[in-house]
């Protein structure tokens, strides 16, 4: 029970680390919050499951298609509405929002309430430590998972561009004046922000099938993972998504499942009392 | 523009007193549920309009009203009247909590925490069901020994007018050029003497008391109180009224409540898809014209006359 659950909450912390880190990019540079995280992630899901399932393409492919298409979506996104908004942050807020609301209920109208599923990549269950059977698809989205957390950390840490970014969420200012194009470094960390959010919904909707609302409660948990992890910080995405991956499944598993999402907002509110800043964050944005 | 203003609002009251009298049951409800989400919105326009701050757990305050008065009334058999208070007084106070522990964090944090909170709410609802029914609903007593549509018509226009009044004072006081001083710019504000924090933690906790005694009202009115009253949904309907009537102006939100409440039970005449229909609406006004209808009639007005 107890290994099960820890592996679970490895699983799940991956996948909300990814998600988060698409959050913190985007509030890092742009100090806007995504309220549509959720649903791109959702889009990203229905994707690859139109691609895979309905029209036939291999696995691989329909995912990097979603994606891509996803990213396109984000740029279209910072192009339209949130371009016009720079300088008043409660309007971003209020548009996002808007369009979380626009698309759970496109999604309902074109999908249906009921759960899509693209298909798993790998089939049956591999024997964890002599310990339990564990299934081989959330092994590798555990393993997918790792994998593209580490390419954004060496995408940031180690490229020019990540050099940009890292420059202009430090001092926006400051890397107008060395030359960046601020404009564009923006509309491509939102379409990148929009992309990871797709990636962890490609890896984990053979899991999790996807729900026109079932972004919800995945944004509300990478929205609680950035302010754990101190609002910006790449390495409290990481630490936060798999403290409340672990923290959520410990919970669910031996105080009460129905309160799941539960623990997360507990944390959220010590959070704030506590450490206000987050776990690595700057004392101000 | 005083001496207009001043006739205006007993005008307009005396309209809505007389407004329902030839209508029939349906109309009257339609009328009712547009009192609710006037009260709703134009809270709401508190906080987003005149003070800054993006809240997405009106609803879920709106709900800790009704299922306060609901479960004290099923429950305790407690008088609707003061079940209505105590829900007023809890989400009050949930919304000084709330208020004080992350406004200080900026307005990003509030809306992370409400939109948290509402989901919470949510969750906590729909589990608790030996309290609250689940998304059966909880079957609550009425407000008045007799249901009259009528009587339920005067007693949420009262409240709407008490809301209105209130809200109005505040906005034409000291307390309203403040908000304003912190909307247009917080340092300056902060600079001549305005406790920013103390005057967002105050509009926080009134606007969710208003919230609070709407929801409780409405709720004592459908009879049923269902997770549908603390939901994103209800949510995005009063700030879609706020923002496409007008933020920031106080008779915005009252137009949208009425306007868009009334479209969408025509437009439910379709199917589902209103929730759809006013996203796209509320996304292209927030886009090109932030200062909603009343707003844009305003620039008309100034353009006829320079």
């Amino acid at each position: 029970m107890l290994a099960i659950s820890v592996m679970n909450g490895l699983v799940m912390g991956v996948i909300y680390a990814l998600a988060a880190l698409g959050v913190s990019l985007v509030v890092g540079i742009m100090n806007v919050i995504n309220f549509a995280h959720g649903e791109l992630y959702i889009l990203a899901g229905y994707f690859s499951f139109l691609f895979a399932s309905v029209l036939g393409l291999p696995v691989a492919p329909a995912m990097a298609l979603a994606v891509a298409l996803v990213f396109l979506f984000g740029l279209l996104i910072e192009r339209l509405l949130i371009r016009p908004t720079y300088g008043n942050d409660m309007y971003s807020l209020i548009l996002t929002f808007i369009l979380s609301i626009v698309l759970q209920n496109a999604f309902l109208l074109i999908f249906g309430p009921y759960p899509n599923k693209p298909p798993l990549w790998v089939r049956g269950a591999s024997d964890i430590f002599g310990l339990f059977s564990y299934g081989n698809q959330r092994l590798a989205a555990l393993l997918s998972g790792a994998v593209l957390i580490a390419a954004v950390f060496l995408l940031i840490q180690k490229t020019w561009f990540g050099r940009i970014v890292r420059a202009t969420s430090q001092d926006r200012g400051m890397a107008e004046w060395n030359g960046v194009n601020t404009t564009r470094l923006n509309m491509l960390s939102f379409g990148l922000g929009c992309a990871l959010a797709a990636a962890a919904g490609v890896i984990l909707s053979p899991v999790f099938p996807v729900t026109p609302t079932a972004g919800v409660p995945i944004a509300l948990t990478a929205f609680v993972v950035v302010v754990l992890g101190g609002m910006g910080s790449l390495w409290g995405c990481v630490v936060g998504g798999l403290l409340l991956g672990l923290v959520e499944n410990l919970g669910a598993a031996f105080v009460s499942s129905g309160y799941k999402n539960v623990f997360g907002f507990i944390i959220l509110i010590l959070v704030l009392l506590i450490r206000p800043a987050g776990l690595f964050g700057r004392a101000k944005l | 523009m005083i001496s207009s203003s001043k006739w205006i609002g007993p005008a307009v009251l005396a309209g809505m007193c007389l407004l329902p009298l030839p209508l029939g049951i349906y109309p009257q409800h339609v009328l009712i549920v547009s009192l609710f989400y006037v009260m709703m919105a134009a809270s709401w326009n508190l906080l987003a309009g005149y003070t800054g701050q993006v809240s997405f757990g009106h609803a879920a305050m709106a709900g800790i009203g009704a299922y306060t008065s609901g479960i004290l009334a099923a429950k305790a058999g407690v008088n609707p009247w003061v079940g209505v208070a105590a829900g007023t007084l809890l989400a009050a106070l949930l919304g000084l909590g709330l208020g004080a522990l992350c406004l200080k964090m900026g307005g990003i944090y509030l809306s992370l925490t409400t939109l948290a909170f509402s989901q919470i709410l949510h969750i906590i609802i729909v589990n608790e069901y030996e309290v609250t029914r689940g998304t059966m609903g909880l079957q609550v007593p009425g407000l008045t020994a007799e249901y009259s549509k009528l009587t339920y018509y005067y007693i949420l226009l009262a409240a709407t007018v008490l809301v209105l009044f209130i809200l109005y004072r505040m906005i034409h006081s000291n307390l309203g050029l403040s908000f304003r001083a912190v909307q247009n710019d917080e340092t300056a504000a902060r600079a001549v003497g305005v406790r920013v924090l103390h005057l967002r933690v105050l509009a926080f906790t009134v606007a969710s008391a208003m919230a609070g005694f709407a929801g409780g009202l409405y709720g004592h009115y459908l009879l049923l109180i269902t997770p549908e009253i603390p939901s994103l949904d209800l949510q995005f309907y009063v700030l879609a009224m706020t923002v496409i009537g007008g933020m920031g102006s106080f008779v915005g939100p009252i137009v949208g409540a009425f306007a868009i409440n009334i479209l969408a039970e025509k437009i439910r005449d379709y199917g589902e898809y209103h929730v759809l229909v006013f996203g796209l609406i509320a996304l292209v006004v927030a886009r090109f014209a932030p200062e909603g209808l009343t707003g844009v009639w305003r620039s008309l007005g100034r353009r006829r006359t320079p």
